[in-house]
C-alpha cells in the first residue's frame, strides 16, 4: 500500500493524502508526509528519540493535534525528525517516538506554519484508513 | 456550479458576485481585477469568496483583490469586514502567519555604487539575518522580555538599540498594537517564539536589495525619500514565526468550539470564528495583537542588522547612507476600524488576509515574486470607499509549490537570475524552485488592476538586484 501522496490542488499550500491499514500505520505515514515537507527525511539521521504523548477528544481531532504537535516540537526541540514509531494509539491519544537530529539549515525544506482544516477528511476505507490533509506553508 | 461564471462586470476593474448566486450568502462579493487577472482567476477562489459572504454580520462586499489565489478558508489576497456589534472575529480568516508583512528601507546609494559589492553584500546579509527552517535568532529572551515584546512591540526594540525612534513613525500602528495581552498567548506559542525573534523564516519570505526603475509620482516619491532612478532600496518580507503560527492554531481550535456553542453555520471549518463580543473573540484579538507586535519587532530587529551589515561592507555609518524606514506594513491582520457604510460611520473588524492597508497617502508596499518587480504605491480615498481601505499585497501565486518543484530546479533559477545580474542566496535550492518567478501571477497585471481601480496609485517601481530567500 502507498504510504502517502501529494496532490496538485492547492495553489498556495500543500495537500496530501496519507493511507494505512490501521491507525498506527496511518498516523506514522501522515507524520512522515509532514516531515518530508519540513526537512530532507532521506538525509536526516534518526539518531536520538524522544517520546511524546498527544491527546484529543476524537480520532479526527487527534490527527490534527498530532501533526500540529510535530510542527511545534520541531521548533521547541530545534530538531529535524525522519522516523516515527507509534507505541500506543486509540481514538483519544497517541504515544509515539520521534527520531531525529539537531537542526542543520542545509537539511531544511520549508517552514510548515500549520495544519489547516481546509479539505480535511478522515475516512475508513476498504483497505483501512485514509486522511486528507492540507498544510499552510 | 462554476462560481467564476456568475461574476458580473461592473467596470473595467471590478466584478460583482451577486448575493443571489447562493442562498446562504448574506452579502455580495466583489473581485477587483483587470480582464487578464479575471481570466486567470481560479473558480475555487471565487467559491471561497462566496463562503465568506455567508458569515454572520459580514459587511458588503467581501473583496477578492487582484492577487487573490485559492488558499485555505479565505483566498490569500482578500478583505472581509464585520460589524463590531453583530459580526464575528475570525482566527481562520486572519490566517496562520499573523502580521506577515513588509518593511521597505531606503538608502542614498545608487546601483552603480553597490553593483560591484553585491557578491560580498548578499552573503554578508545571509550571515547577519538568520533564515531557513528552524533558524534561531541571535537574541536570547527570558520570559519577561518576551512578554515586553508582545505588549510593546517596536518600542522594546528601540529601547534595546534595534532601530531608532524615527522608525516607529513609519510603521503601521507605530509598531505597537494597543491592547495586546500576553496572558492570552499559550506557553507553547511563547516557547516557539522565544528563540526565533530576529529570524526571517522560509517559504515566500525574503530580504531583497532593489533598484528603483521608475517613478510615477515624483512628488510623493520624494516625500518618502525616493529621489532617483537606480536608487537602492531594501525590502524585507516576513512574519510572526512559530509564535504567530501557534497563536492562530490554538485559537482556531477555541473558535471551532465557539462555532458549536454559538450555533454559527459555516461552509468551511477553516472559517472558524466567534461573535465579536464573545470571550472567544476578544481573547483571540488580544493574543493576535501580541503576534502582530512580535512580528513588527522581528522586522525592525532585522532592519538594524541589515544596517550594520551595510556599515561593514561600505565602511560608513548607516545614517550617512540614509538607511531610513520608508514604511512597514502588515498584510495578515484583524483591525478594529471606523468606515463609512451607506453614509453612516460604523465600527468594523476588518480582516485583511494577504491584503495591505491603503489609507489615503499611506505607502502601500507590494512585493513581487522573486526576480520580478515590486512597487511602492500610495493609499487612496477610493480604497476607503471601495475596499475598506485595502489594496493588494503581492503578485499572488499561480502555481502550487508542489507544482513549481516539479517544473523548476533551484540551481537553474539561481543561474538564470545571475545572468540578469541578480545575486541570490538561500539555505536550500529547493526553496528557490518553489518560489520560481513563473509560479506567480504577472505583478504588472496586479499593479494595473489596483492602479486602474484606484484602490492604490503607483509611486515607484523597483527591480531586485540581490535576493536572500529563507
Amino acid at each position: 500500500m502507498e504510504k502517502y501522496k501529494f496532490i496538485e490542488d492547492l495553489t498556495s499550500d500543500v495537500l496530501f493524502e496519507a493511507y494505512g491499514k490501521d491507525l498506527k500505520e496511518l498516523f506514522t505515514n501522515a507524520a512522515e508526509a509532514l516531515l518530508s515537507v519540513i526537512c530532507n527525511i532521506k538525509k536526516v539521521q534518526p539518531k536520538k528519540a524522544e517520546e511524546y504523548l498527544i491527546k484529543a477528544d476524537n480520532i479526527e481531532d487527534l490527527m490534527i493535534n498530532w501533526l500540529q504537535g510535530i510542527i511545534a516540537i520541531v521548533d521547541t526541540e530545534q530538531k529535524f525528525f525522519s522516523k516515527v514509531e507509534v507505541k500506543e494509539i486509540d481514538k483519544n491519544h497517541i504515544k509515539a517516538k520521534l527520531f531525529g537530529e539537531p537542526i542543520t539549515p542545509e537539511l531544511g525544506e520549508t517552514v510548515v506554519k500549520a495544519v489547516t482544516y481546509y479539505k480535511y477528511k478522515f475516512e475508513k476505507t476498504d483497505e483501512g484508513y485514509k486522511a486528507t490533509i492540507s498544510l499552510d506553508i | 456550479m462554476a462560481y467564476k461564471e456568475k461574476l458580473q462586470p461592473i467596470n473595467e476593474y471590478e466584478w460583482l458576485l451577486p448575493k443571489a448566486v447562493r442562498k446562504e450568502m448574506k452579502v455580495a462579493g466583489k473581485l477587483i481585477a483587470n480582464k487578464a487577472i479575471y481570466n486567470s482567476m481560479e473558480d475555487d477562489t471565487i467559491q471561497q469568496l462566496s463562503n465568506v459572504c455567508t458569515l454572520p454580520g459580514v459587511i458588503e462586499p467581501v473583496i477578492a483583490l487582484p492577487d487573490a489565489h485559492f488558499g485555505y478558508g479565505l483566498p490569500m489576497g482578500a478583505v472581509a469586514a464585520f460589524d463590531a456589534e453583530e459580526g464575528v472575529i475570525s482566527s481562520g480568516l486572519c490566517g496562520f502567519d499573523i502580521n506577515c508583512g513588509v518593511n521597505s528601507i531606503r538608502t542614498n546609494l545608487s546601483y552603480k555604487e553597490i553593483k560591484n559589492k553585491l557578491k560580498e553584500l548578499v552573503p554578508a546579509l545571509f550571515n547577519a539575518v538568520p533564515c531557513g527552517v528552524g533558524s534561531k535568532g541571535k537574541l536570547r529572551l527570558n520570559s519577561n522580555e518576551l512578554n515586553e515584546v508582545l505588549v510593546n512591540g517596536c518600542e522594546w526594540a528601540v529601547e534595546k538599540g534595534y532601530g531608532v525612534k524615527e522608525d516607529l513613525k513609519y510603521i503601521e500602528e507605530n509598531g505597537k498594537m494597543q491592547g495586546a495581552d500576553p496572558k492570552k498567548v499559550s506557553d507553547l506559542a511563547k516557547q516557539r517564539g522565544s528563540p526565533q525573534l530576529g529570524t526571517l523564516g522560509a517559504g515566500n519570505h525574503f530580504l531583497e536589495i532593489q533598484k528603483v526603475t521608475n517613478m510615477f509620482d515624483e512628488a510623493k516619491a520624494k516625500e518618502w525619500g525616493i529621489t532617483d532612478k537606480d536608487q537602492v532600496l531594501i525590502m524585507l518580507h516576513c512574519g510572526s514565526r512559530g509564535l504567530g503560527h501557534q497563536v492562530a492554531s490554538d485559537y482556531l481550535k477555541i473558535q471551532e468550539r465557539a462555532v458549536q456553542k454559538y450555533k454559527i453555520w459555516l461552509p468551511d471549518r477553516q472559517l472558524a470564528c466567534a461573535p465579536a463580543k464573545s470571550q472567544e473573540a476578544l481573547d483571540y484579538f488580544a493574543a493576535m495583537k501580541c503576534a502582530v507586535n512580535y512580528s513588527f519587532t522581528n522586522r525592525l530587529v532585522m532592519t538594524q542588522w541589515i544596517r550594520e551589515t551595510f556599515e561593514k561592507i561600505f565602511n560608513k555609518d548607516w545614517e550617512s547612507m540614509g538607511m531610513h524606514t520608508i514604511y512597514g506594513i502588515c498584510h495578515n491582520v484583524v483591525k478594529k476600524e471606523t468606515h463609512t457604510i451607506n453614509g453612516e460611520k460604523k465600527e468594523l473588524f476588518v480582516h485583511r488576509k494577504g491584503a495591505t492597508r491603503s489609507f489615503p497617502d499611506q505607502p502601500v508596499l507590494l512585493a513581487g515574486s522573486m526576480g520580478t518587480a515590486s512597487y511602492i504605491l500610495k493609499g487612496t480615498e477610493t480604497a476607503m470607499q471601495k475596499s475598506f481601505g485595502s489594496s493588494a499585497h503581492g503578485a499572488g501565486r499561480a502555481m502550487s509549490r508542489h507544482g513549481a518543484l516539479g517544473e523548476f530546479r533551484g540551481n537553474e533559477i539561481q543561474r538564470e537570475l545571475a545572468a540578469r545580474g541578480i545575486i541570490t542566496k538561500s539555505p536550500s535550492p529547493k526553496s528557490l524552485a518553489e518560489e520560481a518567478p513563473e509560479a506567480y501571477k504577472d505583478v504588472e497585471e496586479v499593479i494595473n488592476s489596483v492602479h486602474g481601480s484606484g484602490i492604490s496609485l503607483k509611486v515607484a517601481r523597483m527591480e531586485p538586484i540581490g535576493v536572500l530567500k529563507g
